[in-house]
This record gives C-alpha cells, structure tokens and sequence, in this order.
C-alpha cells in the first residue's frame, strides 16, 4: 500500500478536531480547571500516541513511560536551576538522556529477546529504580519538592517557560501531538513501520524476511523515550517543581491502558482514549475526593481504568479506533462523500 | 570457492536435553536444483531448518552458504545473504493485509521508490492479486501458504527453504503450487530445498533427495535411487504404503 497523503479525508477531520482544539482556549480562558484538565488530555494523548509506535505497534507492552517523563523533568528542571537554562533547550537536553538511558537499557534487553511479561516487568521496574534513586541522590533530587523559578510576566516568564495561566502549556502539549502524530504517520508507512507491525506478531518470521528485530525494537525504543522526555521537560514545568513521585508507575500505566484502548497501532486511537479516559478520571478523581475527603480514594480511578481495559480486551481487542472509524465511514457515506 | 555449492552442511547436531534431534548429518544442495529433504515424523527436519535459517544455534557442526561460514550468524543476515524460508505451521501476520506482508519481505533489498514494484510483481506471480488487500488473519491455509512464499520470495533468495508447504492443500491446490515451485526453480533460478511428507511432490519435483530418520541420514540419491532403497522403504515408505 502506498503511503496515504498526510491530507487524506480521515486527516482532514482530524485538523478540524485540531482546529477547534487551538481555538479552545481562547473560550476558557477564565476556567483555569477546564484548561488544566485539557492540558492533561493532551500530555497523556501524546505520550500514548509515542507508546503507540512501541507498543502499538512492535507489541512490546512497555510500562517505562514515567522514568522518561522524570529523567526529562529532572533534566530539564536541574538545568535550570543550577544553569539557568532554558526550558526550551532543556527539554531537548532532557530527552536526549532519556533517550540514551532507553538504549542502554533496551540493548541487553533486545539483545537477551526479553518479551512479553519480561519486558513488561523489566520496563516498570525501570520506573522505581530511578525513583529510588532520586529520592536518594540528594544533590538534584531527595525527598522535598525543588521548585522552578518563577516569573509571572514578560519575556523572563518565556524563558522559564513557567506562566500563570495553562494556556501556553496547551500549545505547547497540541504542539507536541502535532509532532508526534506526523512521526506516527511516518514510521507507519515506512520500512520501519511495517517491519514494527511485523515484528510485534511473529518476531521469528519477521527475522527471516531479513529484518533486524532487535534494531527495529529500539529505534522504537528511542523515538519513545525521546517523545517521552521531551513531554517530562514541560510537565517539570507545569507542575512547577521537581519530585521523585514524577517516577510514577501509575502514570506508566495509564499510558499503556491509553495506548491499548485507543488501539493498537492506530495513530488517532491514543488522542480519542485520552480524551474519554483522561477527563473521566479527573472527573472521578474530583468527585471521590469531594465525597470522601482525605480517604485517599482519588487512586481508585485505576480500578476503573481496568474494568475498562477488561471490557475492551473482551468485546474491542483492537481498541477503540475501529468502533469510530466505522461511525466515521457511517458518517461518510450518509452524507455522501466519497 | 566452490561456484556450484549452494549450501553445505557439515557434521551439523541439534540437542534438546539429551535428544540429539540433529544428529552428525551432512549434505550438500547445488546452485539451481530443487533439493528434497524427507523422513518421518520427529527425524528432525524443521530442526535441521531452523538451524540453517538460523533461529537456533547448532550444538555442532558448520553451515557454509555460497562458501561463507554463516553457523553464527543471525537470521535477517543470512536472508541479507539470499537466504529464505516458509513455515511448516504458517506463521502469518494476522492482523496485516497480504500486501503490507509481502512489503515487510521485499525491503529487505528494495528502497521506498521500487518497492511497490517488488509487492505487486510478486502478488501478481504467486496469484494473490485478489486477496491483496484482505487481513491474513481471514484467510484460508492455502491462500496462506502463497503468502509466506510471496513474501519469502520477496526477499529476492538465491536459496528458497520450504517446509512442507504442500501440507493442507487438496490436490488441485497442491498440483497449482508445485507448477509455482517449478516455474520459481527455473525462470527466477532459485534454488529450493523442500521438506515433505507428501511422496507425489517429492518425487514430482525434486533432482536429488536425502533421508532422515531419527536425526540421521540414512540414505541420499536421485528420487528413483531413494524409492529402491531397503532402509529408506524400512524407515519410511514402507510404513506409508501399509498405511495407504
Ligand atoms: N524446541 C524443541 N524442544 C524440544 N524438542 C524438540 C523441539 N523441537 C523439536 N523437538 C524434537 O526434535 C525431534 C525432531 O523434530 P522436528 O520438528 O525437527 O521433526 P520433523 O522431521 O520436522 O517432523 P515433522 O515431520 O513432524 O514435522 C522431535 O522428536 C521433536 O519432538
Ligand atoms: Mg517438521
């Protein structure tokens, strides 16, 4: 199949959707709440649209997400304050070293063939080990907050790249989705793609069609944890300060449970699951906290998250993309278009 | 270098625990031939491919293809060699349609400009033209059985590895395959080298044969050589001819 052009009708759609969303908050701009939890929806669309071309498409079911997101907020973050270095560089800086951690820990890991549940474990552990570490490593981490300096205006607010509204941290995340979804469309209907698609069913067939598996594994790999720092780079900053809790196995989670109900392989499937599953935890993170306060209930929303997933894996295996597409075409053909 | 040797294996053993499934077997496939490796049940000769292709690693012995040592080598460099093989139970990329399959096959020697070219030449060759655009996972065995020999011969092979991929097929599917195999052998000049139970494409098809039994060859020869031969008809063709 050649490469659908990138303004295919199914794109077309897709920039409508975008062009609403770059004029979203333009409306909301008086409900900081509204444009935090848009904010969230598009940071968690992006990295489950980089996990998309690891997961999604070479079928590792990786759960490293969130020591990309720290290693990139750490980075980025302690080059700041120590350096007083852009966020702008940083960021980049931040995803550069996740990106090399990702190799070193993806080559013995392709190397060894470490698959499936394996794979899995190993990734996720990934996560506390560095937690562990930052918590420990006292000169750039430890146990109390680091905050960012701040500045609430003007060009220095630029630089720090910390506002006092969400709206800039909107664009940027919409920015980055952007990117991440012509990376996608790219690697798709590439020879890395269709080999990544290959492999991620039957990696011994795909090796002997002459495809380097483990090669392919890791551009994956690094194209991931590169989107993935560059994401924590900006999360440093929306948040504000700097915490080991960034090393987060929920967050990991919630990417891969993003990624798989969204659909496999599926380029929009990511943006679609994170929309419906980011803004209904927040809602139910707000609701719980609100009736049971302090009963620490917010984290029951996982719990939900996989029934979800159960529902998805036995009615929808393939996610929630194709369901859409379907309506979509539906759609089409009952206004007429071709 | 020896410019008619294809392949050469050499003292080759395969163990799994103590079961020498591979045990000392030696033979040598010519450039252009179509070569037959037969024998019952469990003599061991998917072992003996995936020790060739190289998805495991022999206990000992030595594999030289076109007069390279290739017995460490890993398997997508021994296709980048002009190596490919089938699977004796598909291995299918479900989810993906036929075309995208055979592409996977076809970059390993052509670039984003012609390999479109390469997909359709070989869809058109192998008769998909049809299903090309079908998910593999809707579709029957023999169709399959032409997917995974699209895409192996996609690679563009010096040397084509075919493990009973007649197995499944009715006759008038299996008598349409062996015409493919045929025409691949001499219009593409490839040399194959098949596994097979079933004794008509064996003896249809192939120039030179050799017999495994329990991980040993016990016999090798032209096809009329082999029907005649006491151990083979012991090990083997005796037990068939009771059956049928
Ligand atoms: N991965 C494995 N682990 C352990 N034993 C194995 C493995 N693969 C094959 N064997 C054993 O090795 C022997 C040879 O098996 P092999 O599959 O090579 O036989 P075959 O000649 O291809 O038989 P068939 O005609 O049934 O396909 C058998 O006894 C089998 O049980
Ligand atoms: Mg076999």
């Amino acid at each position: 199949m050649k490469r659908p052009k990138l303004l295919n009708s199914k794109n077309i759609a897709i920039l409508v959707v975008l062009a609403i969303a770059i004029v979203l908050p333009l409306f909301l701009r008086t409900n900081q709440y509204v444009l935090f939890l848009a904010t969230t929806v598009l940071l968690y669309a992006v990295l489950a649209s980089a996990w998309n071309i690891i997961g999604g498409m070479a079928g590792q079911l990786d759960l490293g997400a969130a020591a990309y997101v720290g290693l990139g907020a750490f980075t980025t973050g302690t080059l700041l304050i120590r350096f007083n270095l852009t966020p702008w560089v940083g960021m980049f800086i931040g995803a550069l070293l996740a990106m090399g951690i990702a190799t070193l820990i993806g080559i013995p890991l392709f190397g060894f063939k470490v698959k499936e549940v394996w794979y899995a474990l190993s990734s996720s552990a990934l996560v506390e080990v560095f937690r562990a570490i930052f918590m420990m490593w006292n000169k750039v981490g430890g146990p109390t907050e680091r905050y960012l300096p701040f500045s609430a205006e003007g060009p220095r607010s630029w630089y720090l790249m910390r506002f006092n509204t969400y709206v800039p941290y909107f664009y940027i995340m919409l920015a980055l989705l952007v990117v991440v979804f012509i990376i996608n469309h790219r690697i798709r209907y590439s020879k890395l793609g269709y080999s990544l698609l290959a492999l991620g069913e039957d990696e011994d067939a795909v090796e002997v069609l002459g495809v380097d598996s483990r090669l392919c594994k890791l551009k994956a790999l690094m194209i991931y944890s590169f989107v993935a720092g560059l994401v924590g780079g900006v999360y440093g900053c929306i948040y504000g300060y700097l915490h080991p809790s960034f090393f987060s196995t929920d967050m990991s989670l919630e990417v891969v449970i993003l990624g798989i109900v969204g659909g496999m392989g599926v380029t929009y499937g990511p943006l679609l699951a994170a929309i419906f599953l980011v803004s209904f935890r927040e809602y139910l993170r707000a609701s719980l906290s609100g009736m049971f306060p302090g009963k620490g209930l917010e984290g029951l929303y996982l719990m939900v998250y996989a029934l979800i997933l159960i529902v998805v894996a036995l009615f929808q295996p393939r996610g929630i993309a194709p369901l859409i597409k379907r309506g979509f075409l539906k759609l089409k053909s009952f206004v007429g278009v071709k | 270098m020896d410019t008619t040797s294809m392949l050469q294996v050499s003292n080759l053993t395969v163990q799994f625990g103590s079961l020498k499934a591979v045990n000392n077997v030696s033979f040598e496939i010519q450039r252009g031939e179509i070569f037959a490796l037969i024998g019952p049940n469990g003599a061991g000769k998917t072992t003996a491919f995936n020790a060739i292709s190289g998805l495991l690693f022999p206990q000992a012995g030595q594999i030289v293809f076109k007069g390279t040592d290739i017995t460490k080598l890993m398997p997508h460099k021994r296709c980048k060699l002009g190596m490919a093989r089938t699977f004796q139970v598909v291995r299918a990329f479900n989810y993906m349609t036929v075309e995208d399959v055979v592409r996977v096959g076809a970059y390993n020697r052509q670039g984003e400009d012609t390999v479109a070219a390469k997909v359709d030449q070989m869809i058109e060759l192998c008769g998909l033209g049809e299903v090309r655009q079908r998910v593999c996972g809707d579709l029957g065995l023999a169709t399959l059985r032409r997917v995974e020999l699209a895409r192996a011969l996609a690679t563009e092979p010096e040397l084509l590895l075919l493990d009973e991929s007649g197995a499944g097929l009715n006759t008038a599917e299996l008598a349409s395959f062996m015409d493919l195999l045929r025409k691949i052998n001499r219009e593409q000049n490839i040399t194959l080298c098949i596994v097979e139970h079933l004794m008509q494409m064996v003896m249809g098809l192939s120039q030179r044969i050799v017999v495994l039994d329990s991980g040993e060859v016990i016999a090798t020869g032209t096809p009329h050589e082999i029907s005649n031969n006491q151990k083979v008809i012991e090990a083997y063709l005796g037990k068939r001819v009771t059956q049928c």
